[in-house]
C-alpha cells in the first residue's frame, strides 16, 4: 500500500506560510519604524 | 568615537587579538564535541555497521541504507512489503507491514524504525523515504548529456522549420 | 570602516536605501515563487513538492545569515567599538529568527510528503532547532539590555558564541547520517538540474534584497528612539537648570 496525499495542498501551505510570514515581517518593520521617527520629530519640535 | 585617536590603537589591537585567541578555542572546542558525537548523532546505522557489530535483536535501532534494485516484493496479503537495505559494503533484508511513503521506490534511500529479528531480518515499524541531492525534472531522467543535447538541437531545428 | 560610524551620514544612506530594497526584494522573491509554482516542472521523484524548494532553502539561507551577521556585527562592536555595529546586531536578529523558524515549518511541511514524517530529531534538523533557540535567547538579551540602557557586550559576547553553531548545521549532513539529504550546491557544482536551480537563485537574492531592507528599516526605527530618547533627556536636564 502507497501513501497517496495531495501534493500541492502541502506546497500551498508552505508558500503560503512564507509569504504571510514575509509580509508580517516587512510590515511590522515598516510600522515600527514609522512610529519611531514620528516620536523623534516630535521631541524636535517640542 | 577616539577611535582615530594614538590612544585608541593599542587597545583595539588587543582586544581584536583577545577575541582571535577566544574563537580560537570556541571552535575548538565545537570540533571536538561534534567529533565526540560522529557516532552518537548519526540518525541511523547502515548495513556496514549492523555486520561489523550485530544489534542485539528486540533492540530499536535504525537503519538506512538503499533499497536494492530488483528487491521489493509484496507479500499475498497486500500489506508486508521485503526489500533489502544496502549500502555497497553489506546488505539487511527488511519486512514492513505498513504504508509505504511515496518516495519509497528501488535504488533511492530508505530509513527503516524497528529492531533486528532473531533470523538476521530487520522488521520495520516505521519506514521514511530518504531523498537524494539531485533535482531533475522527470522527462529528463535518464537522459545522457549526449541525448540531450541531441533533443534540444531537434527542439532548435523544429523552432527554425 | 569608520565611514558609516557617522548615524547621520548613515541615515542619508539608509533613507535612500530602504525602499528599492523592500520593493525589488519583494518583486523578486514573490515572482520567482509564482514562476517556482506555475512554470517548472515536476521533480522526477518529488513530484510537485519540490517548489517547496523555492521558499525553504532561501529561509534556510538568511535563518543562519542572520546569524552570521550578528556575528560579524559583534566582532566589529568588541573589536573595532564600532557603534552601528551594536544597531545591526540589534536589527538581523528578528527577521533572522523569523526565516529560521519559516525555515523548519516549510521543512516540516516539505517532509510530511516526501519523507512520511513532519519531524525527526537528526543532526540538521535539531542544530536548525537550536539556532532559533539562540536566536530567542539572543532578542531577550539584547532587547533587556537595550531597555535598561546597559552596554551591549554581553549580547555582542552571545552572538560571537552562538556562530559557532553555523558551521555545525552546515556540516551536519556531512559528518552525521541523516534524513535530510546532503547539500546540492556545493563550491560551484549543482546537483541541481538548471529548470529549478533558477528561479531557486532568483527567490534566494529577492529575499536576501528583502532582508536588507527590513534589517535598514529596524536600524532607523532602533536609531530613531535613541535619538528621540537623548533629546527628551537633555530637555528634562534643561528644564531643570531652568527651575534652579
Amino acid at each position: 500500500m502507497r501513501e497517496a496525499l495531495d501534493q500541492w495542498l502541502f506546497v500551498y501551505a508552505a508558500v503560503g506560510v512564507t509569504l504571510v510570514g514575509t509580509l508580517v515581517l516587512v510590515a511590522s518593520s515598516l510600522l515600527a519604524m514609522r512610529r519611531a521617527e514620528k516620536r523623534r520629530e516630535e521631541s524636535r519640535r517640542k | 568615537m577616539n577611535a582615530k585617536t594614538d590612544r585608541g590603537l593599542k587597545p583595539k589591537h588587543q582586544r581584536l587579538v583577545l577575541v582571535i585567541v577566544a574563537l580560537v578555542a570556541l571552535v575548538g572546542a565545537g570540533l571536538l564535541a561534534a567529533y565526540a558525537l560522529r557516532n552518537q548523532a548519526s540518525y541511523f546505522y547502515v548495513p556496514a555497521d549492523i555486520a561489523a557489530s550485530p544489534p542485539a535483536p528486540g533492540q530499536a535501532i535504525r537503519l538506512g541504507g538503499m533499497v536494492e534494485n530488483g528487491s521489493i516484493t509484496t507479500a499475498a496479503d497486500g500489506v508486508t512489503v521485503e526489500f533489502v537495505v544496502q549500502d555497497g559494503v553489506a546488505r539487511v533484508p527488511v519486512t514492513y507491514a505498513g504504508i509505504v511513503p511515496a518516495l519509497f521506490v528501488e535504488g533511492s534511500g530508505v530509513v527503516a524504525e524497528g529492531s533486528m529479528g532473531a533470523d538476521g531480518t530487520f522488521v520495520a515499524d516505521n519506514l521514511l523515504a530518504k531523498h537524494d541531492e539531485n533535482y531533475m525534472p522527470r522527462e529528463l531522467e535518464g537522459m545522457s548529456t549526449a541525448e540531450l543535447r541531441e533533443e534540444l538541437q531537434e527542439s532548435v531545428a523544429g523552432a527554425g522549420e | 570602516m569608520h565611514g558609516f560610524a557617522n548615524p547621520a551620514r548613515f541615515l542619508r544612506i539608509a533613507k535612500w536605501l530602504t525602499a528599492p530594497l523592500l520593493v525589488s526584494g519583494l518583486l523578486l522573491s514573490f515572482g520567482a515563487v509564482a514562476w517556482g509554482l506555475t512554470q517548472v516542472p515536476p521533480d522526477r521523484l518529488m513530484g510537485d513538492t519540490v517548489r517547496i524548494l523555492f521558499v525553504h532553502v532561501p529561509a534556510a539561507w538568511l535563518g543562519m545569515g542572520g546569524w552570521s551577521a550578528i556575528a560579524i556585527a559583534s566582532l566589529m562592536e568588541l573589536v573595532w567599538r564600532h557603534p552601528l555595529a551594536a544597531i545591526a546586531a540589534r536589527a538581523a536578529a528578528v527577521p533572522g529568527a523569523a526565516f529560521t523558524a519559516l525555515c523548519l515549518i516549510t521543512g516540516s511541511i516539505w517532509g510530511r510528503p516526501t519523507w512520511g514524517t513532519w519531524w525527526v530529531w537528526d543532526g540538521r534538523l535539531t542544530s536548525m532547532l537550536v539556532l532559533l533557540f539562540l536566536y530567542f535567547g539572543y532578542i531577550a538579551l539584547s532587547s533587556s539590555l537595550a531597555r535598561e540602557g546597559q552596554s551591549s557586550r554581553i549580547a555582542a559576547i552571545f552572538g560571537l558564541v552562538g556562530a559557532i553553531n553555523i558551521p555545525i548545521i552546515n556540516r551536519s549532513v556531512v559528518w552525521w547520517n541523516s534524513l535530510h539529504q546532503p547539500p546540492s550546491i556545493t563550491m560551484g557544482e549543482s546537483s541541481i538540474d538548471p529548470v529549478f536551480l533558477w528561479p531557486l537563485l532568483i527567490a534566494t537574492l529577492g529575499f536576501s534584497l528583502l532582508f536588507g531592507g527590513v534589517v535598514l528599516t529596524r536600524m532607523r526605527a532602533i536609531l530613531a528612539d535613541m535619538q528621540a530618547e537623548a533629546r527628551l533627556r537633555r530637555k528634562a536636564l534643561q528644564a531643570e537648570d531652568i527651575v534652579r
